[in-house]
């Protein structure tokens, strides 16, 4: 706690904290300042002047959202020459605003409105023309509505300071400032975040475009389904449709505030696709077709052929799906078959991760204050997009020290202090260097960098006065990861906490993890067993592997490359339609709301491998409630212990998970790996020198996303000019196929992140 | 009590009664002969709701459901849809209409607080009183009966003048003295 000074606010004395700014103070002591341009989290705009305070001893009005308290301070929020000041603002403002509201889609939970409401006059004194622009798309996704603008600057400084776009900008000035774009086009990472923060209907939900109002939505707060950030986020449906995804209240203060990225925020609409698959589909015969069937027969076909296959049933998890449907597939394996055959369709494992993790993980906040932050691999930018806006924001506001070691430019180097760049593959030579300096020139060689390199890193690291972050993921090999993950003393800066923070690729890698213990690695699993329980689609590249099997069982949204060799569909529910938990990135447990009914005849699946287990004779004590799920999680994993659904009611105040820090291990069989690993790679290799544009490659697997879900960007029927200029998203056709006029463009760069080959 | 001053306090009431009816056989009558003669409403009279257009035929109403959110009885159900389509191809006037517009006369309490709602002067309340059906569900009311151009209208009414004195039957009631008809 640092330093209390005196305030007085309104003829009553405060203490504050020294340096906290005028605006959260009045704000915290119940006074109301109205104001439009402040945004906590972003740089200090001073452009609307609604926020207006009498400062004694100041001349003139102060904007209090400038302001730094001072001690002594005597300040006055509410009198008539404020009121004034303030009313003759909001009328400046309407000046040029139309009176739109009916057809704005802001209407009902618009600033601007709210604001009126309280300081605005019922009579228009300007009889001046206004500005009419037309209305236009600024990229498929993001509408503008020019005219309603009121020049805040919020979405400017957002696109600059969260995702370091700088996609739009403010032009001319004056009463002549817009907000526009260079070209007139949105060419940048699509995030929506400048929709999300502009206080007016100018930037809006171009995908939710004129669907309703908002408060004839039901607002569900939930957890994303794409990322592994976890990022809280408001399904508003109506009706049983999704209809649009918003971030919860920046009031509220979440875990991600206003943020979200673009396939969290745009990418819903799955949910209530017609291709979603309708009805329990059985295939009678080999070959034949998937033919619609009842529940009812169904599972019962289903036991009956499992338990023909006795013990040689393999269950496969997708790390897509909630914690309660994870546990039950490996109750399922566990009790029903009775089997060690498990396992989680995921990119790479993360068990090395954390059986060998020797410090905590980090959470976003600590990200965001960390002095230091070690990048091994990755791109966030693009798989772990808050993590990424962490760290941007953690260099740019806060002066944090970046590190980043890649084999490719990414670019979040930009931002870094100091940027390795690595020969490709060589990933196993930077841990062996991190953790035995003798041979620093050896590695520095295989590596492709200078020796010195390593030494400015080593500094850089022991000077460090405060949290050091270390992120590393499936970039590296698992013995590099066993390896790292157990060296948290190499980190250790002078008063130093060492973080780690893993960089998984979805919503639910973790979860799948800490409940699928004991498991098998997918090949292995796969090619064990006769017969196969899966939940979720596997990655197409997996699926060859299900040839010749006696029987799938597929719990899937819609058919996929594994449904085509699955003998019975069962149709399974979305995130928007059940209830659990996610685990993400953080080791925060946090809630899935159910926001609208199963679609078509869907169940959780959680619920269907129960009905299963019970058709085969188990009972696992839970049948319609996933409060039940999550209290047998609960009783059963160590980590979980004693958590329960009321716990994690308020998403402000999330859980973290108690994985276990095990103490320094003996790795010799892992460095071994490493260095005859380190001792194939040549000392000649080709840097990869182009900057892989983030580009939404949405993960095309398992259970969401097989139909990709940016094809609703043109299934939408918005206008669109011939020549698409947000090229890097990857488009796609109305039947899932890629097109190919923008699939050059997106493929700038040379990694296909997605299929970066990953030894599991 | 005796047995004759209870038949003298009944025959009393009857007698009372009867002048009471008999002398309203010469009066002049106020029942009208509906619907073989039309009934006449007030200027203000709220009867079954109209959706209107503008001068060129397309809808006011731009589904702002500014209506739904005043409606007190929640019978109003509207589904909005986007129309980037110029004027001249559009449905409604403006860039979003409402594709769906229910309106459910089995809850509707005719309030007017829609019509007192609505920004867009789309929704007024019409003169139809007729909308008894036989069977319940035909109570909800589409687009295809509210709006101004589809609306059937009866001709078994008649709307008063504004010069019209249509209250003064009441005030006549009045004068009379026959307080306990209102
Ligand atoms: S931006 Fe707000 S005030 Fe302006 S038209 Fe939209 S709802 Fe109305
Ligand atoms: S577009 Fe919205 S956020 Fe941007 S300056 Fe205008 S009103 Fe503010
Ligand atoms: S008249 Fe009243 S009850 Fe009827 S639809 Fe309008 S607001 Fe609802
Ligand atoms: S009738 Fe009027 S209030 Fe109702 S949705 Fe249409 S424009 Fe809005
Ligand atoms: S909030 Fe202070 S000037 Fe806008």
């Amino acid at each position: 706690m640092s330093e209390l000074i005196k305030v007085t606010i309104n003829e009553q004395d405060f203490e504050v904290e020294k340096g906290a700014r005028l605006i959260d103070v009045c704000r915290e002591k119940g006074f109301n300042i109205p104001s439009f341009c402040y945004y906590s989290d972003l740089a200090l705009q001073a452009s609307c002047r609604m926020c207006l305070v009498r400062i004694e001893k100041m001349p003139k009005l102060q904007t209090s959202c400038t302001i730094t308290c001072t001690d002594g301070m005597i300040v006055t929020t509410q009198s008539e020459e404020i009121e004034k000041a303030q009313r003759a603002m909001s009328e400046f403002l309407l000046a040029n605003h139309p009176l739109d509201c009916p057809v704005c889609d802001r209407g009902g939970e618009c600033e601007l409105q709210e604001m009126i409401f309280d300081w605005g006059d019922v009579e228009e004194r300007f009889t001046e023309k206004k500005n009419v622009e037309p209305e236009k798309f600024l990229s498929p996704i993001v509408a503008n509505d020019p005219q309603r603008c009121i020049v805040c600057k919020r979405c400017t400084r957002v696109c600059d300071e969260w995702m370091g776009e700088d996609a739009i900008e403010a032009g001319n000035r004056g009463v002549n400032t817009v907000i526009g774009t260079y070209g007139g086009w949105l060419n940048c990472s699509q995030c929506g975040n400048c929709i999300e923060v502009c206080p007016t209907g100018t930037l809006l939900d171009g995908v939710y475009r004129h669907e309703t109002r908002p408060w004839e939505l039901d607002q569900t707060i939930t957890t994303d389904v794409y990322g592994s950030d976890g990022m809280q986020l408001s399904i508003g449906s109506r009706g049983g449709l999704v209809h649009r995804i918003v971030a919860r209240d920046r009031y509220v203060n979440g875990l991600n505030g206003e943020f979200l990225d673009v396939k969290a925020r745009f990418a819903h609409e799955f949910v209530n696709h017609p291709d979603r698959i309708k009805t329990p589909l059985i295939r009678y015969k080999k070959g034949g077709k998937l033919i619609p069937a009842t529940w009812d027969e169904a599972i019962h076909f289903v036991g009956q052929k499992l338990t023909e296959s006795g013990k040689n049933v393999g269950v496969v998890a997708s790390p897509r799906l909630t914690n309660e449907a994870i546990f039950t597939l490996k109750r399922f394996a566990k009790e029903v078959v009775g089997t060690d055959n498990y396992a989680v369709s995921d990119r790479y494992d993360l068990s090395v991760f954390f059986d060998n993790l020797s410090a905590p993980l980090a959470t976003h906040k600590e990200i965001r204050k960390a002095k230091t932050l070690v990048l091994i691999g990755g791109e966030p930018e693009e798989e772990q997009t808050f993590t990424a806006k962490q760290m941007r924001q953690a260099v740019r506001n806060d002066g944090a020290k970046l590190i980043i070691v890649n084999h490719t430019p990414i670019r979040l180097s930009a931002q870094a202090s100091q940027f390795i760049h690595i020969n490709p593959n060589s990933y196993d030579a930077f841990v062996l260097a991190l953790t035995d300096s003798a041979n620093d020139d050896a590695n520095a060689k295989k590596l492709g960098i200078e020796t010195k390199d390593l030494a400015d890193f080593r500094q850089t690291l022991s000077e460090t006065e405060g949290d050091t972050v270390v992120m590393f993921g499936g970039d590296l090999s698992p013995q590099a990861q066993s390896v790292l993950a157990n060296s948290a003393d190499a980190f250790d800066g002078t008063n130093a906490k060492v973080l780690f923070h893993p960089l998984p690729l979805y919503n639910n890698s973790v979860g799948a993890n800490d409940l699928m213990e004991g498991k098998k690695s997918l090949s292995e699993v796969l090619k064990n067993s006769k017969a196969l329980l899966i939940g979720g689609s596997l990655q197409e590249a997996d699926t060859n592997l299900l040839a010749n099997k006696d029987f799938i069982v597929v719990q899937e949204l819609f058919e996929t490359e594994t449904t085509k060799y699955a003998d019975v569909v069962l149709p399974a529910a979305s995130f928007a339609e059940v209830d659990g938990t996610f685990t993400n990135n953080t080791g925060f447990v946090q809630r899935v709301r159910q926001a609208i009914e199963p679609v078509n005849q869907s169940k959780a699946d959680w619920m269907i491998t129960t009905l299963i287990a019970r058709e085969m004779g188990a009972d696992f004590g839970y049948n319609f409630s996933a409060t039940m799920v999550f209290k047998a999680i609960a009783d059963s994993v160590s980590a979980y212990e004693g958590l329960r659904y009321p716990a994690l009611k308020d998403e402000s105040k999330p859980v973290q998970v108690k994985h276990a820090i095990s103490a320094k291990k003996d790795l010799s069989k892992e460095f071994d790996v490493l260095k005859s690993n380190v001792e194939k790679l040549s000392d000649e290799a080709n840097k990869l020198t182009a900057t892989p544009r983030v580009g939404h490659k949405l993960h095309r697997l398992t259970t969401l996303t097989s139909k990709t879900a940016q094809f609703h960007l043109l299934a939408h029927g918005n206008p669109k000019p011939e020549n698409l200029l947000v090229s890097p998203l990857v488009q796609f056709n109305l039947d899932g196929t890629p097109r190919t006029e923008t699939a050059d463009a997106a493929a700038v760069g040379v990694t296909d992140r997605i299929n970066l080959k990953v030894e599991y | 009590m005796s047995i004759l001053s209870d038949v003298f306090k009944s025959t009393k009431a009857v007698i009372l009664g009867m002048k009471r009816t008999l002398s309203e056989i010469p009066r002049e009558k106020w029942t009208v002969q509906y619907p073989d003669v039309p009934v006449t409403v007030q200027p203000r009279y709220r009867g079954q709701h109209l959706l209107h257009v503008d001068e060129n035929g397309k809808e006011k109403c731009v589904a702002c459901y500014l209506c739904a959110a005043a409606c007190p009885s929640e019978c109003i159900y509207i589904e909005a849809q986007d129309d980037p389509r110029p004027y001249e191809e559009r449905v409604g006037r403006d860039e979003r209409y409402a594709k769906v517009y229910n309106i459910d006369y089995g809850r509707c309490i005719f309030c007017g607080f829609c019509v007192e709602a609505c920004p867009k002067d789309a929704i007024t309340h019409g003169y139809n009183f007729e909308i008894s059906v036989y069977n319940r569900a035909d109570l909800l009311k589409t687009k295809d009966d509210l709006l101004i151009t589809k609306q059937k209208q009866s001709k078994n009414y008649r709307v008063a003048l504004s010069t019209e004195d249509v209250d003064s039957e009441y005030k006549e009631v009045d004068s009379v003295g026959i307080k306990f008809r209102l």
